[in-house]
């Protein structure tokens, strides 16, 4: 049977709505206000909601019949938001999610936020950027959109268990509090404050963003990887050499190796480098412009886009496959 | 609710690493029943960081480093460990045997991993019809890709996300937090609850492949949509492409910051009242459009009201009135923080003669109960014994047979 998911809100109960309509879900989308979007109201159509139907009101009476359909209610807004439309008597026959900015108690309930203001909270923007300037947010919709993974995720435990009027929580600030990578361990392991170094780690050499003949490639050399970029540089007297030979020898003399990758790899296009570092299995990456990306052969050859009113829209991240 | 959702949901995780861990963190969280199943040199000589790079419980890596790396115990709670060789031929038919027990297996090897050790889809669904199988190669099993060694941060720049990073178009940036892990774990437990319901409709198994780059890339796919259309997104610092203000604005003391957005015309009239400075009078910013297309020398009059001022204390009193408003906050910051200690949200483990440690728990409460959680980390082939008894009924003497022959480990060789 056909899941029935109402979707009210922003970009997160958006993104959960995506996921679950690409999963063959009849997804049934409350329009509210303009959430705070980094871009136009018809990429996020054709990203987010191409496939759903679509709904227009603030009536709360509509609202509360629909949601008695549903299988699944995701509301995403502050508490006061969810309050409007009469959150706390909002029957659903199935599970009901409700996504909020800092949960839905606790002191900062009927705080205010954008992705910004959520990642600067979070711990994530402190370690963006380089540390002699301010520090820098992510550009979009990341905060929106794990946020609206997490929902989904909720909402499916739920209706795995076969749990009926159910409401979880999400909070959008503990979801990216969650997914930090080092922040806190750094903190409570070695009482280091975890500090910004423009694109490096700051803990292993080199990982970083390089300029090359045509943009920029990224390597990512922990030191099981050390040996085989030597080879990758063309220079495979560097593995023992003692100003490179372990990871704090390359720290210490950082600018010295920039300068050995620059004049290895600097003249070399980003095509180039990528097959140097498949040679030698070292995880090598380029910064794709946008266009790159979407006229990327790999993912072409992979069947990745879904093409939707005429522009190509990514799929979701997984495929499942039935036995 | 008596219970978490997905007790009773049995997970074997080969995973390593960050992003597998994190999505099967997410599960055991919610009540699944996991067992990690690690390599004998998975937590070896050559993963332990080096010097001066390492993040031990308690500072130090001690007599057994590999029971005590940080960023492994935030983020394997709340499952079994077992170490077992499956380079062997027991070892293999050891794991074949907990998968007939199990609903999902998942892994992150390289796309052939799993097939070069004879325990590809095929042989894992034979062994278990209903299995799911999970698996998340960097750049998926097929395609001109799949054989490049993918880590997160070096797949970020070929998401999108590298377009659109940074303080402009000539300075791009890399997160360095290896972001797409983060996304492709996340995304992960999205798949794994999506097949548990499709098998429970179906009552077949399936196989799920997810890989890091897509991951990211159907992430970003707004910009990608909106390049398509026209309107050629790319990096703008703090900046937002569409309203202003919107940045991180200095405050008091070295390197303090907050972050503030007036994304509509209500919360512009909140901070401009709280503001009440000579230079809001001349009208100059009264109009959204003109905010905008004054947006860096608003900027540099918000920083010089903001940077004498304690972030914590003017990020509440603009959230008090009514502007979206944080500190820039530092791990300490977080870890004191009254809304989340008032929530229950961080989680305690700790190691034998340590004090407890506070690790990062989960975003999701069911009933505005207070987050549930497992066990802790669990030690290196802590639960070999366990295991075995609990899933598969195996006698003590088979147990001791496959420790005496190498198949089952509970310490890194060498």
């Amino acid at each position: 049977m056909t899941t029935r998911v109402l979707e009210i809100g922003g970009l997160a109960a958006g993104f959960c709505g995506r996921l679950y309509r690409q999963g063959g879900a009849d997804v049934v989308r409350v329009d509210q206000a303009a959430p705070d979007a980094w871009v136009s109201d018809a990429a996020l159509d054709r990203f987010l909601h191409h496939g759903k139907r679509r709904i227009a009101t603030t009536d709360p009476l509509m609202v509360r019949e629909l949601a008695a359909q549903a299988d699944v209610l995701v509301v995403e807004g502050t508490p006061s938001y969810l309050a409007s439309l009469g959150w706390d008597n909002l029957d659903c026959p199935g599970v009901r999610v409700a996504i909020t900015p800092f949960g839905l108690t606790g002191p900062y309930k009927d705080w205010h936020a954008t992705g910004s203001v959520l990642l600067a909270m979070g711990g994530y923007t402190y370690i963006m950027g380089d540390p002699d300037r301010a520090p820098l947010t992510l550009p979009g919709h990341y905060v929106q959109y794990q946020s609206g993974q997490h929902a989904y995720i909720a909402a499916n435990a739920l209706q795995f268990e076969g749990a009926d009027n159910q409401t979880a929580d999400v909070s959008m600030w503990e979801a990216v509090l969650s997914l930090s990578q080092f922040t806190t361990i750094m903190w409570t392991s070695n009482g280091d404050i975890r500090q910004r170094h423009g694109s490096d780690f700051g803990l292993l050499y080199p990982i970083n963003i390089f300029p090359c003949a045509d943009g920029w490639f990224h390597v990512n050399v922990v030191p099981t990887f050390w040996a085989a970029f030597t080879r990758m540089l063309g220079k495979p007297e560097l593995e023992k050499d003692p100003r490179f030979a372990e990871n704090a020898d390359r720290l210490v003399n950082r600018a010295q190796l920039d300068q050995i990758i620059h004049e290895q790899l600097g003249g070399r296009t980003k095509s180039a480098i990528m097959r140097l570092g498949e040679e030698a299995r070292v995880p090598t990456g380029v910064l794709q412009e946008l266009h790159e990306v979407l006229a990327d052969e790999h993912l072409a050859s992979r069947g990745f886009w879904e093409e939707v009113a005429g522009v190509r829209v990514p799929k979701i991240a997984y495929e499942i496959t039935d036995r | 609710m008596s219970q978490r959702p997905l007790q009773g949901v049995r997970i074997l995780d080969l995973t390593h690493v960050w992003a597998g861990p994190l999505g099967i963190r997410l599960l055991a969280d919610l009540g699944a029943d996991v067992v990690k199943v690690e390599a004998p040199l998975a937590r070896g000589p050559a993963v332990i960081p080096p010097a001066g790079a390492g993040l031990f419980v308690g500072g130090e890596p001690a007599l057994d480093p590999w029971n005590r790396q940080a960023l492994f115990i935030k983020l394997n709670r709340g499952r079994r460990g077992m170490c077992i060789d499956l380079k062997s031929q027991d070892g293999k038919e050891l794991l074949l045997a907990l998968v007939c027990k199990a609903d999902v297996i998942t892994e992150n090897f390289s796309a052939r991993a799993m097939i070069d050790l004879g325990l590809g889809y095929d042989v894992l669904s034979a062994a278990n019809p209903q299995i799911i199988y999970v698996t998340m190669p960097g750049y998926g099993s097929d395609g001109p890709y799949s054989n490049l060694a993918a880590f997160g941060p070096s797949v970020e720049p070929m998401t999108g996300l590298g377009a659109m990073l940074g303080y402009s178009k000539a300075e791009p940036r890399n997160s360095a937090m290896a972001l797409i892990d983060a996304v492709a774990g996340v995304s992960a437990a999205s798949a794994m609850v999506t097949a548990l319901n499709r098998r429970q409709s179906t009552g077949r198994g399936s196989r799920v492949e997810l890989s890091l780059h897509e991951a990211g890339v159907s992430f970003f796919g707004d910009f990608l949509v909106a390049e398509q259309l026209g309107s050629q997104p790319e990096p703008s610092g703090n900046a937002h492409p569409c309203y202003a203000p919107h940045g991180v604005y200095p405050a008091q003391g070295a390197d303090n910051w907050l972050a503030i957005a007036c994304p509509d015309d209500a919360a512009w009239s909140a901070l401009r009242r709280e503001i009440d400075e000579d230079w809001l009078r001349d009208g100059q910013f009264d109009l959204a459009e003109q905010r905008f297309a004054q947006r860096s020398r608003l900027d540099e009059l918000l920083a010089t009201w903001t940077h004498d001022q304690n972030k914590h204390a003017l990020a509440a009193r603009l959230q008090r009135a009514g502007v979206p408003a944080g500190a820039v906050n530092t791990a300490p910051d977080m870890l004191q923080d009254e809304h989340l200690l008032h929530r229950g949200y961080w989680v305690d483990q700790a190691l034998a003669n340590q004090p407890a440690v506070r690790y990062p728990g989960i975003a999701i409460r069911f009933n505005q109960q207070e987050s549930v959680h497992g066990r802790p980390a669990p030690k290196f082939g802590e639960h070999n014994r366990e295991v075995l008894q609990d899933w598969l009924d195996a006698s003590d003497a088979r147990v001791n047979e496959l420790i005496a022959g190498g198949v089952l480990l509970d310490r890194p060789p060498g």
